[in-house]
């Protein structure tokens, strides 16, 4: 059984403990609270740096310091405080750090309301066990023999071959139906690398229907994009060793996940609107009248000062959008800003919740839009990273880790 | 009899003082009760549900944290029941129920703002102080009657 | 209804939390009594155990505090052994409080005395600007 030690405030009262509870039992973990002493409350200053005027955030720090000096309570960390609690996102920030800094244990940082379900929770909760429990088989570098993985988006679903390490076939279609848009990207990621299903010695799934697809195709790995999408792109962008940051904004949601040695450290997952995602860019691609592959390079050529956008809600960035075009605004400019947007809340809501650590490698199909990457390299200072293959980062690395699981 | 809403609203101390002179303490860990005997909830340890930061904005707006609005669920009818006051000042041992300093000061300030006969004082550090603590609330919990 | 105490000693007590459990044994009352470090946690119906907790405090009237508990004794919600550990947050206010118990007692026991409490003393005051000046000078010179 997985241990997560929950360190948090204001859970009980949200009336959520529930759900973090029944998260945890659905992963097949256990939460525990770690053990400490009146003395260590009173001393967390000392001991940890800050003391707030909040009692039960002295107290979650106070547990936080029991676990970096005594690693073996726990196999992972969750960290969650209330939504919209300053004194509480400091705090949860500084626990987050401060265990990735002093521990190898990894944290899942989290903010809830009164409206958090385990459902939400559930792909992050997954990803957390999955990187304690499996460390072994993360640590995996090298693809061995002929496998395959489906990447079964909430936008598009993708598929690639790889055979020793190498990607020899692959495979994309818009998500409709889920199992018959998955046969599509399989079978046309099979026909390109030429070879027949049968063939396949493991097949890996991920995304939101990986457990639909998983069970349809009798797959031998089904697992939450967190630690595939972590695994395929320290592989693509051949940075297995020490530190690198991977920030994936999908079509639903976005994940920025710190990783060490290819294993995820600490990770977010989220999106307040779809004005921060891949669906923003494909709308203003549509309202430009360019396919969403041209977006990219228009938005290279434009500036986005030039036109004042905020795409905070996805309502409001069309009318930013709207408005700004019968502005008389170019449609370059228009692009970059719709680009700069998306990624300016990336790194408002989810960096921030992260170690921006070098190499920055961004995945996922939106990476291929190359406004988006250099928004972002703009906003971070720091030079981005869009490994070939990156729209398929979730079948490369469910293809990597069960070649793991065919060895075996 | 008076009931006389001690703040913490955990405070030992406070609640047995006010009950040895006849009054009524308000302290949480009765409404804490009436939650865990809920038949048919099932939500532990507290058997707080989503239902209980909703009913909190009756004391506070959507835009503040959840704990604060769930607490005050708990702390509001409190409050609304208390005919008078003991306020610790110096509470810097606080956790769980009053484990938020956002909800103490909410908590405080509609207290304050009630109108009603309110005793205000430290804990003690030594005996001379103890005695005077001890004096002052037995005095404010005789003049209630 | 039923009700739930908590029923603690000050350090300066000498009556025990067996000799607490063993007077409500006396009182042949239909109460569960669970002993804890802290002194024992009664429950039972309200009414028994409101009468209950008078005959308890007159065994040492400065020394005995009573307290609500929102939990039954042992509820698994609340037990750190059923949920993963870490001790319950009201046990940390009762760690706290009781450290000063000793204080409040001696306080209690004045009061029952009917001694009279000292005045305040203003222990700290701003000094003047006059006064401020002198100590600068006097740490300066």
């Amino acid at each position: 059984m997985i241990r997560i030690a929950q360190i948090s405030c204001g859970s009980e009262y949200s009336g959520v403990q529930g759900e973090l509870q029944k998260a945890a039992e659905m992963v097949g973990a256990e939460l525990i609270f770690p053990e400490v002493s009146l003395e260590d409350v009173r001393n967390v200053e000392e001991r940890f740096g800050i003391e707030v005027a909040s009692g039960d955030l002295n107290l979650a720090m106070a547990r936080a310091t029991r676990i970096v000096e005594n690693p073996d309570l726990a196999d992972a960390v969750f960290v969650a405080t209330c939504f919209r609690c300053a004194e509480g996102a400091i705090v949860r920030s500084e626990i987050r750090k401060y265990i990735h800094e002093n521990s190898r244990i990894p944290v899942l940082s989290y903010s809830f309301t009164e409206r958090t379900t385990a459902e939400t929770l559930l792909t992050r909760m997954e990803a957390l066990v999955t990187t304690a429990k499996f460390k072994g088989l993360l640590a995996r570098e090298r693809q061995t023999g002929l496998t395959a993985g489906i990447d079964s988006g909430s936008t598009t679903t993708k598929s690639v071959v790889m055979r020793d390490n190498e990607v020899i076939g692959t495979g994309w279609v818009p998500t409709t139906e889920v199992i018959k848009s998955a046969e599509a990207a399989y079978n046309a990621a099979l026909e390109s690398a030429g070879v027949k299903k049968e063939e396949i010695q493991g097949l890996g799934t991920t995304g939101y229907g990986r457990h639909l697809v998983g069970k349809h195709f009798e797959a031998k790995l089904i697992q939450e994009e967190i630690t595939v999408n972590s695994k395929g792109a320290v592989f693509l962008a051949d940075a297995q060793k020490g530190t690198a940051t991977v920030i994936d904004i999908g079509g639903m949601d976005n994940k920025a996940i710190s990783v060490q040695d290819g294993i995820p450290g600490t990770f977010t997952m989220g999106g307040i609107c779809a004005g921060a995602s891949g669906r923003f860019l494909e709308l203003t691609a549509r309202r430009l009248g360019v396919d969403i592959t041209e977006l990219g390079k228009l938005a290279m050529k434009g500036d986005y000062q030039q036109v004042p956008m905020n795409s905070y809600c996805i309502v409001f960035g069309t009318q930013s959008l709207v408005n700004s075009l019968s502005a008389g605004s170019k449609p370059e400019d228009v692009a970059m800003a719709a680009c700069h947007s998306v990624a300016e809340q990336v790194f408002e809501q989810q960096l921030q919740e992260v170690e921006v650590k070098e190499p920055v490698i961004m995945v996922g199909g939106t990476a291929l839009i190359e406004g988006l990457p250099r928004a972002m390299e703009q906003l971070l200072g720091l030079k981005v990273m869009v490994p070939d293959y990156a729209q398929y980062i979730g079948c490369v690395g469910a293809s990597l880790l069960v070649s793991g699981l065919v060895e075996d | 009899m008076v009931k006389v809403m001690v703040y913490p609203p955990t405070s030992m101390i406070l609640a047995d003082l006010v009950e040895r002179t006849g009054h009524e303490a308000l302290v949480v860990s009765k409404e804490v009760r009436k939650k865990v005997n809920t038949p048919g909830l099932d939500s532990p340890p507290l058997n707080m549900t989503p239902e209980d930061p909703k009913k909190g904005l009756k004391y506070a707006a959507v835009d503040v944290p959840s704990g604060v609005r769930g607490r005050m669920s708990l702390l509001g009818p409190m409050i609304e029941e208390a005919d008078a006051a003991i306020i610790i000042r110096n509470d810097n041992c606080t956790l769980g129920c009053t484990g938020c300093a956002r909800t103490n000061e909410l908590t405080r300030f509609l207290l304050k703002t009630k109108r009603i006969p309110i005793l205000e004082l430290d804990y003690p550090e030594d005996e001379f102080q103890a005695k005077r603590f001890v004096h002052k609330i037995h005095e404010f919990l005789e003049g209630l009657n | 209804m039923k009700s739930t105490k908590y029923v603690v000693t000050s350090q300066d007590s000498d009556v025990l939390p067996s000799d607490i459990a063993l007077k409500i044994y006396e009182l042949g009352r239909e109460i569960n009594v669970k002993e804890t470090c802290f002194g024992v946690i009664i429950d039972g119906e309200e009414e028994d155990i409101d009468a209950t907790v008078e005959e308890i405090r007159a065994m040492d009237e400065s020394n005995i505090f009573i307290k609500d508990r929102g939990f039954p004794p042992g509820d698994p919600r609340r037990c750190r052994g059923h949920r993963g550990g870490g001790a319950r947050p009201g046990f940390y206010m009762m760690q706290h409080e009781s450290e000063i118990l000793p204080l409040i007692s001696r306080g209690l026991a004045s009061e029952a005395m009917g001694e009279e409490a000292s005045p305040e003393i203003e222990t700290r005051k701003r000094p003047s600007l006059v006064e401020l000046e002198k100590m600068i000078k006097e740490e300066f010179s």
